[in-house]
């Protein structure tokens, strides 16, 4: 790993020499609304490094919310079938991501690639990608990276990271890939000194967040213990069903949940073509184990609750993550409108096992 | 790409072969079986499968979905047996018999057979559950100086939907091969026996010392047979079955057939009642 310096007022080159030869994506504040979103930058200034959390996570850069993944036709005249992988893969660079955003991609990374089957077309995407980390110097109200190991400092996965120093951005190297980039631009080199003032920083990240994140650092592992070992009584996953929408939104906007429809999508205007389209499913949607016939294993709201909260915080999920499979970005505490984000349903876990 | 990411020689299976269906018999209402090969005669010739495992069907310009492997992984004419419950299998059902399908595949686990052998074998199938073991029955009858004695219970709601009749009669004279027959209202000129699948563990006599129990068949059905089972004494980890989930992937990406802590389709289907007991979810 290698260090460099840049000037703050220079920081913008990274995206700009980025966007060379990438489609570049970073947080932008969308005027009006004031919100932050995680987006295609068509004018790379637009990039915010300091601009607040985006409301969406960089997932669908990697893995979009549709998707065509192959097309096929058959010509019934001459009863012969063409089926062809078919997606567009474009090089991307993703600058200014949060460290529980990158997380959250470290974990789609391990489940899509790292297991018996590759996912062929997360493949392709992820394979050109760019990632230009950024350290979180103010955390938000519902953030709680530091319970889950994701924050506020990235320590793996990024090609470049940078760390806000006051006047200047540390430049940390972790792949070939990036080390060959920041050496092209031309930058001062960094010492330990800087890295000093980059724990400084951070440790004074992890001082403001709110109490319960900091002060009780078991306040999820606890919590991971009784998901795993299955002790958490019926009545708390019918509380938190009840309280449930159904709505998704949590698995939307999750930088880690990955569950997917797949449909044959039929061409009007082509006679026996087909395109084979992927897109983004929720476990707390009632028709996702639904079978044909109309047999539902998990009918109840609450069967299928529990196990989207199953897969952040259990064992056997971490295992195949590597890591929890929350990040602690609390974006589903923003937009559940049943309160039942993921800090609430650690709450109410807890508060069973103290009462 | 960054040093974290550790890709194993893993397996891409994305686009389906394109196969051809060959015949197409009727089996009873509602329930056809297609005989298969895939067009791609190297792959064809690779194409190796076993017992218990399933494939992903797609019929073009409807959809895919999954079905399990009713012939044995040797000498038998590679087929599935599908009951129209949707929109996909309504679909292959209209299909001719030249027609082209896609496969991708085999996925699953598979019957551990080799801890099988020298064991009794009890096959228990409700209705159309008598499809994913035929594959199992089969070997065990290509294989039957590996086994003790070796029992197939089957129940269907009347006579017409006995599934697989041909077959039922031909294990039925095949030496050693113990077949035992019921429904569960006999129509006029049933002759045979009446009542639930169960019923039939007196009369076979049911080995329960060294013996592997395969039970598959609707949850109703299927609980009350485990439920006998286990009183009779026959202990939870030689009860196997087969799971049925909703599948999109069938790699253990969508995540769409998961219980309890593990996937259908990469975990399963085949589970023993031991661990279906541990998933926490209804079957």
């Amino acid at each position: 790993m290698t260090m460099f310096l840049i000037k703050k007022s220079d920081v913008g080159k990274i995206a700009e020499e980025l966007a060379r030869d990438h489609q570049v994506y970073g947080p932008m504040i969308e005027k009006g609304s004031g919100q932050t979103f995680f987006d295609r930058a068509d004018d790379v200034s637009e990039i915010s490094l300091s601009a607040p959390i985006p409301s969406n996570p960089p997932k669908s850069v990697v893995f979009p919310q549709m998707e065509r993944v192959l097309a096929y036709e058959y010509d019934r005249p001459k009863n012969s079938v063409k089926i062809e992988p078919d997606y567009k893969v474009e090089p991307k660079a993703l600058v200014g991501l949060r460290p529980c955003d990158l997380a959250g991609m470290l974990c789609l990374d391990r489940f899509f690639m790292g297991q018996e089957f590759v996912d062929e077309v997360y493949l392709a995407h992820r394979k050109k990608m760019f990632i230009v980390t950024n350290t979180c110097v103010a955390p938000f109200k519902q953030c709680f990276c530091v319970c889950t190991d994701s924050g506020p400092a990235a320590s793996e996965g990024y090609d470049l990271n940078l760390t806000d120093l006051g006047d200047e951005f540390l430049v940390e190297t972790g792949s070939e890939k990036g080390a060959v980039f920041a050496a092209g631009l031309g930058l001062a080199a960094a010492d330990d000194s800087h890295l000093a003032r980059k724990k400084k920083i951070v440790d004074k990240s992890i001082s403001l967040f709110e109490d319960i994140a900091v002060d009780s650092k078991a306040w999820i592992s606890r919590v991971m213990n009784r998901v795993t070992t299955g002790f958490v009584k019926e009545e708390v996953w019918e509380y938190i069903g009840d309280q449930c929408f159904e709505c998704g939104a949590c698995s939307f906007v999750c930088p880690s949940c990955s569950c997917f429809n797949i449909a044959d999508v039929t061409n009007p205007e082509c006679e026996g073509c087909a395109d084979r389209l992927r897109s983004w499913d929720s476990c707390s949607y009632e028709g996702y184990s639904r079978m044909a016939g109309g047999h539902n294993p998990r009918k109840p709201v609450e069967d299928r609750r529990n196990k989207r909260f199953f897969c952040k915080l259990s064992y056997s999920q971490m295992k195949k993550y590597l890591r929890p499979g929350c990040v602690g970005c609390g974006r589903c505490a923003w937009v559940c409108p049943g309160d039942i984000g993921l800090p609430n349903v650690v709450t109410y876990v807890r508060r069973e096992i103290t009462r | 790409m960054s040093q974290v990411l550790n890709i194993q020689d893993g397996k891409i299976v994305t686009v389906p072969e394109v196969a051809t269906i060959e015949e197409i018999r009727d089996e009873i209402r509602e329930v056809k079986t297609f005989y298969l090969s895939i067009d791609n005669r190297e792959i064809w010739s690779g194409f190796k499968y076993k017992s218990g495992q399933f494939i992903m069907l797609t019929v073009f310009g409807s959809g895919e979905f999954a079905v399990s492997l009713p012939p044995s992984p040797e000498n038998d004419r590679f087929h599935i047996t599908v009951r129209t419950v949707g929109k996909v299998t309504s679909a292959l059902h209209a299909l001719k018999p030249g027609d082209k399908v896609g496969i991708r595949g085999p996925f699953g686990n598979g019957f551990p057979f080799e801890e099988f052998k020298g064991k009794n074998l009890v096959y228990v199938a409700g209705g159309i559950g008598l499809i994913p073991l035929r594959s199992s029955i089969v070997h065990a009858l290509q294989h039957k100086k590996d086994f003790g004695r070796v029992l197939v219970l089957h129940g269907a709601r009347t006579p017409d939907d006995l599934m697989y009749k041909e077959n039922l009669k031909e294990w039925q004279s095949f030496e050693g091969f113990e077949t035992y027959i019921t429904v569960d209202v006999s129509t006029p000129g049933w002759t045979g026996e009446t009542g639930f699948v169960h019923t039939l563990f007196d009369k076979a006599n049911l080995p329960i010392d060294n013996t592997v129990a395969f039970v598959c068949g609707p949850p109703v059905m299927f609980n009350t047979v485990i439920g006998e089972l286990m009183k009779r004494g026959l202990s939870d980890e030689n009860i196997y079955s087969t799971l049925e989930r909703h599948m999109k992937c069938g790699v253990g990406k969508c995540q769409h057939c998961a219980v309890g802590r593990t996937l259908v389709c990469t975990d399963g289907p085949v589970y023993t009642y031991r661990q279906i007991k541990t998933l926490g979810e209804e079957i």
